[in-house]
């Protein structure tokens, strides 16, 4: 009790989504409800400090800072779409897990597909060669007829 | 068909190369912050020992340096008296606040009871206010102008070269 007493006395005020994000969009939610879609909405924010783990992942203190937040959002009625809107308007979109679908961050998903598509041509072309045979070998010059063979044949074609 | 196929593979080649020559020269800690340009997110807290309230708001009308630090963070050390010599060299012409987070009082007061003091120090117990400013790890310093806009974000411990490169950009 005394701590937090004095918490509010040192913390006046603190930035609020409300100026980023504007008012809530959703209901607010509590419970069991609140703790599941906190891990998920964690889940879809990177931790800054770490090597490839999410927000809902990571024990560090700036990841928990910023579930706890996640969570008091979602609480109040924030909609995922609003935290995440949050957090990217101070971190960029790296805080992102998935990235956006637009700028260069597009290429992240247009890449795969072009290679499949690329591929998938390079495998058609292949396949239909195999189909139609080894190609036709031009005409080559006649080749001396040799004169053993030659008797070879007038002997099989005799008997 | 082997002229495309080989042509494609040295153009993807090439543009791997391109990414990762440019991407293993960055500083993987550097991180563009999307506030450069913005003004500074609003908070008021109080300042350690002292009880004062220090409002961004009313830091508007000099150019103003916001360090983000802990007491538990190696390179704090190391930076800490570059801010202190250069709080007292520059302390007419620009404001300087130092804002900790994840930290107790207690430690933040005997951290500085040590090593010097010269701008209010506050506390952000939640941890909230770091997060409005995009703070990852600590250090990590902000450069305001005089309307309160931040101009430029240094991430690591300054040295009183990057100090003050950074700060011309708030005098302007």
């Amino acid at each position: 009790m005394i701590f937090l007493f004095v918490l509010t006395l040192l913390q006046i005020k603190v930035p609020d989504a409300q100026t980023v994000v504007g008012p809530p969009k959703g209901l607010p939610i509590a419970g069991a409800q609140l703790d599941q879609r906190t891990n998920e909405v964690a889940s879809l924010l990177r931790c800054p400090v770490c090597q490839g783990l999410s927000v809902a992942d990571s024990p560090s203190t700036v990841a928990q800072d910023m579930k706890q937040q996640v969570r008091e959002l979602l609480a109040r009625g924030y909609t995922q779409e609003q935290i995440l809107s949050y957090f990217e308007h101070s971190y960029g979109q790296f805080v992102l897990q998935k990235p956006k679908f637009q700028g260069v961050a597009a290429l992240v998903w247009l890449l795969p597909i072009a290679a499949l598509i690329f591929g998938a041509i390079v495998v058609f072309s292949k396949a239909k060669q195999l189909e139609q045979g080894p190609a036709a070998v031009p005409d080559a010059e006649p080749q001396p007829v040799d004169p053993y063979i030659a008797r070879v044949r007038e002997m099989v074609e005799k008997s | 068909m082997n002229r495309i196929v080989l042509i494609s593979g040295i153009v993807i080649a090439a543009a791997l190369v391109v990414v990762l020559f440019v991407g293993l020269g960055k500083d993987p800690s550097a991180i563009d912050s999307p506030l450069i340009g913005k003004p500074a997110p609003a908070f008021a807290l109080k300042a350690v020992g002292s009880g004062q309230t220090v409002d961004v708001a009313r830091l508007r009308g000099k150019p103003a340096i916001i360090n983000f630090w802990a007491t538990w963070c190696g390179p704090c050390y190391q930076e800490h008296p570059t801010l202190v010599q250069n709080a007292r060299v520059l302390g007419n012409d620009v404001q300087f606040v130092g804002i900790v987070f994840n930290d107790t009082e207690q430690k933040i007061q005997a951290f500085l009871a040590e090593r010097g003091s010269a701008y209010p120090t506050l506390l952000d117990d939640s941890g909230k206010t770091a997060i409005a400013y995009g703070v990852g790890g600590v250090p990590e310093t902000f450069f305001l102008d005089r309307s309160g806009k931040i101009v430029a974000k240094y991430s690591g411990p300054l040295t009183t070269e990057e100090l003050q490169a950074n700060l011309a950009k708030a005098m302007k």
